[in-house]
């Protein structure tokens, strides 16, 4: 088990600049996920920490060692697959014993850490079995396997639920972290998915377009997106962002709403900028003497009230929890809750702070 | 920024793919690469075997074009390789949606048709040439059979060409099959749906919809099958050796008798190259040809 | 459904209508090479004959010295394509992970030059190098298409093997050898296979790079078999009989490797010579 350090990490593929200097500092046993949309370079980076991808500049540091330029079997890693990458000419206690076999380990050890490893994830009775007769959670599993039997300094994980079901997609999440609070090992986890990301890391670093947009715990970047594009990126459904000004200590949107800021703000500071106002839907209550709008789309799933709104011209998301009555075209007041709002300058995207 | 200052590391990161490649690199410099050079060079030479060897530059090129026998054997070339380019061709494209179909013993039959193509040219040559014998040969007693009088087949110089396409029909056949029932296997079921429904009757089905989707596969088996009939020797060779008197005599086999029976290796080798440059030339053409059919295909369907 | 059943007799019939001339053409031979002299001069022609001249088969053996030859077909297949494997399959590997397709350009090369370009230079070369006589410069000659073939099919095969396998090799400690050696060649048995057989025969099936480089010691089967023909009396009997010892043992590999031989040639689309 290790630390990870990333310094100022660049790659370029031609004039293509993937990743334009990150800086990432990962503690000895953390549960890490870099979260971003496609082509946001997650994956690029993760490939970059394993030594499939050379460093175009920057350093990488695994424990106090620099990596930067090892070869990939010099750098006490794991990585499970997207698509598993199983060896499908072994059989699954072979897949799983592959790198102990090249480490020329005894025929002992390799049995007891693979038996070891089987036991952990439930794999006992497939040992004997190929790839191809496994179902893909079991798949899944081995390739899980074969990272644990290394006992690297570090996991890799590449989108490694992204060809499962929705349903065994949340199976294996809890069972990825299970593993993880059971073995400890430092993990470094892809995915584009923000569910995943928010269920499973202690630490999610947001990419975007080969730059760190933000740092932090789950909850920190719920509760206070740095920039725009967390704030759109995290949460779902995503953020309402209304533009407007702030005039007579009230938020003015484009079309004339007034919606109300929250407290502390310093207003006089940003009388006339260009702000961003931001409120997630599940944030805004059916109230009735709040802004009133009208229904422009209704959608239930019976646990909770999904709902456009017109207020003014301006077009606002809700959700509700509780199960309220509302038609389409109907006319609805809600109300937002100030200390629930966020704020960002519309020019640089940065939040503004309270 | 210190860091970017540093030396570039020596190895890189990707595994180093080229020790893999040597050896095949070493072997086709020597087998293919080597030849080549050296048969430019001969080519510039007047050169036969035993003699001494005079730098002569562009004059076996001179020679050959002033060859009647060469313009005679690239007659003969041309002719061989249409006719065995386009009756294969016609036949295996047959023979292609007759087994793309259902029918018992599929397997097996298509196992059999592809026999011929695996078989040693020479031992059917030979079996081919008792086959046509005027006298003795089963061929004519079949014509007399339906009442057809008794052919030379490749002993009368009118018949040898065409006699010996029938071989190599017989035996590249099932090559221009495979090929098309691989084009055929690729065409997507739901156009035939569409016109069926729109009241497309077969030969509609095949004229519009299975012709210009197996375009760029019969295009491939045209230019494998240009290259292969205009290299053909083992079947002439071994049936004729060119004969009766010259009347089957390819450049592949005009270039043999100068080379080994003449032992005149600088014009040999001159004829060598003019001989590839009118294959890769053909290719390109043919290539160029396949491209447009690819794209006529995406057009408007015409 | 009585309908669809007819279309499938169709069918079959226009099938069998196809592969009649084949099969006629090998039963003939077969006939021819089981009939004594008499019959075979017969006409009308005897199909089957009232007394098997299985002598035929004896003399091609005892007259022709078709033993050597036979063992000299069987080393120069073997050895040429052996050597194939060993300088093909790392080759094919090779180019499929540098992505260097413009190399296929020299195999296009190789599949478009008539062998006897190649026989002009090369036969030169043997004969300053002292090796005319022995069975090296058929072995070395057959390279020039086994190896095109082996790369060619073996290219394609790696091509279309996962990336991800030999990265995980690699994360997992291996080197490229091992990568190579572990996890590449394994999966790619299916193609070697493949490019294994097609190489066999199509070595085995070369004429003319015997009829100039062989003596009288060297000769592989074809050759011989068409030697029968010039030099001795023609005599049909044993001559298709040595036709058919020529190439029986590429048609029993044929019938047995049908599935393979299909997929490497539909694939490739490649025929050497």
């Amino acid at each position: 088990m290790a630390s990870v350090r990333i310094v100022n990490a660049k790659k370029n593929f031609g004039a293509v600049k993937v990743i334009r200097g990150v800086d990432i500092d990962i503690a000895d046993g953390e549960f890490v996920v870099l979260v971003g949309p496609s082509g946001c370079g997650k994956s690029t980076l993760l490939r970059m920490i394993a030594g499939l991808e050379e460093v175009s500049g920057g350093e990488i540091y695994i424990g106090q060692r620099e990596v930067s330029h090892l070869r990939a079997r010099d750098r006490d890693i794991a990585m499970v697959f997207q698509n598993y990458a199983l060896y499908p000419h072994m059989t699954v206690s072979d897949n799983m014993g592959f790198a102990l076999k090249l480490k020329k380990a005894g025929e002992q050890e390799m049995n007891d850490k693979v038996a070891r490893a089987a036991s952990i994830l439930g794999l006992e009775n497939l040992l004997e079995r190929l790839p191809r007769q496994l179902s893909g959670g079991q798949r899944q599993r081995v390739a899980m396997g074969r990272a644990i039997v290394r006992d690297p300094q570090v996991f890799l994980f590449d989108e490694p639920l992204s060809n499962l079901d929705a349903k065994l997609r949340v199976q294996m999440r809890g069972e990825i972290r299970a593993l993880h609070r059971r073995i400890g090992t430092t993990t470094i986890y892809v995915t584009h998915d923000q569910v995943e990301a928010m269920t499973m890391a202690d630490k999610i670093v947001v990419l975007h377009d080969g730059l760190v947009e933000q740092i932090g715990t789950p909850l920190e970047l719920y509760d206070r997106p740095d920039n725009l594009f967390v704030a759109g990126f995290i949460g779902s459904p995503a953020m309402n962002f209304i533009d407007g000004r702030i005039e007579n200590g009230e938020f003015k949107a484009i079309g004339g709403l007034a919606l109300p800021l929250p407290e502390g703000l310093p207003a006089g500071k940003f009388a006339g900028v260009e702000l961003v106002y931001g409120i997630r839907p599940e944030h805004i209550r059916a109230k009735a003497d709040g802004i009133q709008g009208t229904v422009d789309l209704v959608e239930g799933t019976g646990s909770e009230v999904y709902a456009k709104l017109d207020c003014q011209g301006q077009a606002i998301y809700c959700l509700f929890r509780e199960r309220i009555q509302i038609e389409y075209q109907q006319s609805l007041c809600i109300g937002l809750d100030p200390s629930l709002v966020h704020i960002f300058d519309k020019a640089t995207g940065k939040r503004v702070v309270v | 920024m210190i860091s970017t200052d540093r030396a570039v590391p020596s190895y890189r990161l990707a595994p180093n793919y080229r020790p893999f490649v040597m050896p095949a690199l070493i072997v086709v410099c020597a087998v293919i690469i080597f030849p080549w050079a050296f048969t430019v060079w001969m080519s510039a030479n007047d050169w036969t075997l035993g003699q001494a060897r005079t730098f002569v530059g562009a004059e076996n090129y001179i020679n050959l074009a002033l060859d009647a026998r060469f313009w005679e054997s690239l007659w003969h070339t041309i002719y061989y390789t249409a006719l065995a380019v386009i009756l294969p061709l016609f036949l295996g494209t047959i023979a292609a949606l007759i087994f793309d179909e259902q029918f018992p013993l599929r397997g097996f039959l298509r196992g059999v048709f592809v026999m011929p193509m695996m078989a040693t040219p020479v031992a059917i040559a030979l079996v081919w040439t008792m086959m046509f014998h005027p006298q003795l040969g089963i061929l004519n007693y079949f014509l007399s059979l339906v009442g057809i009088e008794a052919q030379g087949w490749i002993y009368d110089q009118a018949t040898v060409i065409p006699s010996l396409v029938i071989v190599e029909v017989w035996q590249w056949t099932p090559l221009v099959m495979l090929i098309v029932l691989g084009g055929l296997a690729a065409v997507p079921r739901e156009p035939y749906e569409s016109a069926e429904i729109d009241g497309a009757n077969g030969w509609q089905k095949f004229r519009y919809l299975t012709l210009p989707m197996i375009g760029p596969f019969l295009m491939i088996a045209v230019i494998i099958r240009t290259i292969d009939a205009l290299k053909s020797f083992d079947i002439i060779y071994a049936m004729t050796q060119g004969g009766p008197g010259t009347a089957s005599e390819t450049i592949n086999i005009y270039l043999y008798n100068v080379a080994f029976s003449y032992y005149n290796i600088g014009y040999a080798s001159a004829m060598a190259i003019i001989f590839f440059i009118l294959i890769v030339i053909l290719s390109f053409v043919l290539l160029i040809v396949r491209q447009c059919t690819v794209w006529s295909q995406a057009g408007d369907g015409k | 459904m009585t309908h669809k059943i007819l279309g499938r007799i169709g069918f079959l019939f226009a099938a069998l209508v196809f592969v009649s001339p084949v099969v006629l053409f090998f039963l003939w031979m077969l006939s021819l090479s089981l009939k004594f002299e008499i019959d075979n001069a017969a006409y009308p022609p005897v199909f089957i004959p009232e007394h098997f001249a299985w002598s035929n088969y004896v003399k091609v053996f005892a007259e022709n010295n078709f033993f050597r030859y036979f063992w000299n077909s069987l080393l120069v297949t073997g050895t040429a394509t052996l050597l194939a494997l060993v300088i093909g399959v790392p080759a094919g590997y090779g180019i499929a992970r540098l992505k260097a397709q413009k190399s296929a350009i020299v195999i296009m090369i190789a599949r478009m030059t008539p062998g006897l370009s190649f026989l002009i230079p090369m036969f030169l070369l043997f004969q300053w190098m002292n090796l005319i006589g022995t069975l090296w410069p058929q072995i070395i000659i057959h390279l020039v298409v086994t190896v095109p073939l082996v790369v060619w099919i073996m290219m394609g095969y790696f091509e279309t093997t996962p990336i991800e396998l030999e990265e995980a090799a690699s994360i997992d400690g291996a080197t490229s050898w091992q990568v190579f050696r572990m996890v590449a060649l394994p999966i790619a048995k299916p193609g070697i296979v493949v490019s294994f057989i097609l190489s066999i025969i199509f070595s085995w099936n070369n004429f003319v790079f015997g009829v100039v480089l062989a003596n009288r010691e060297t000769r592989t089967l074809p050759v011989a078999v068409y030697n029968m023909l010039s030099f001795e009396q023609v005599s049909w009997g044993p001559l298709a009989a040595a036709a058919l010892i020529v190439t029986l043992p590429v048609l029993i590999l044929t019938m047995f490797a049908q599935k393979e031989i299909v997929a490497g040639l539909t694939a490739g689309a490649v025929k050497g010579g």
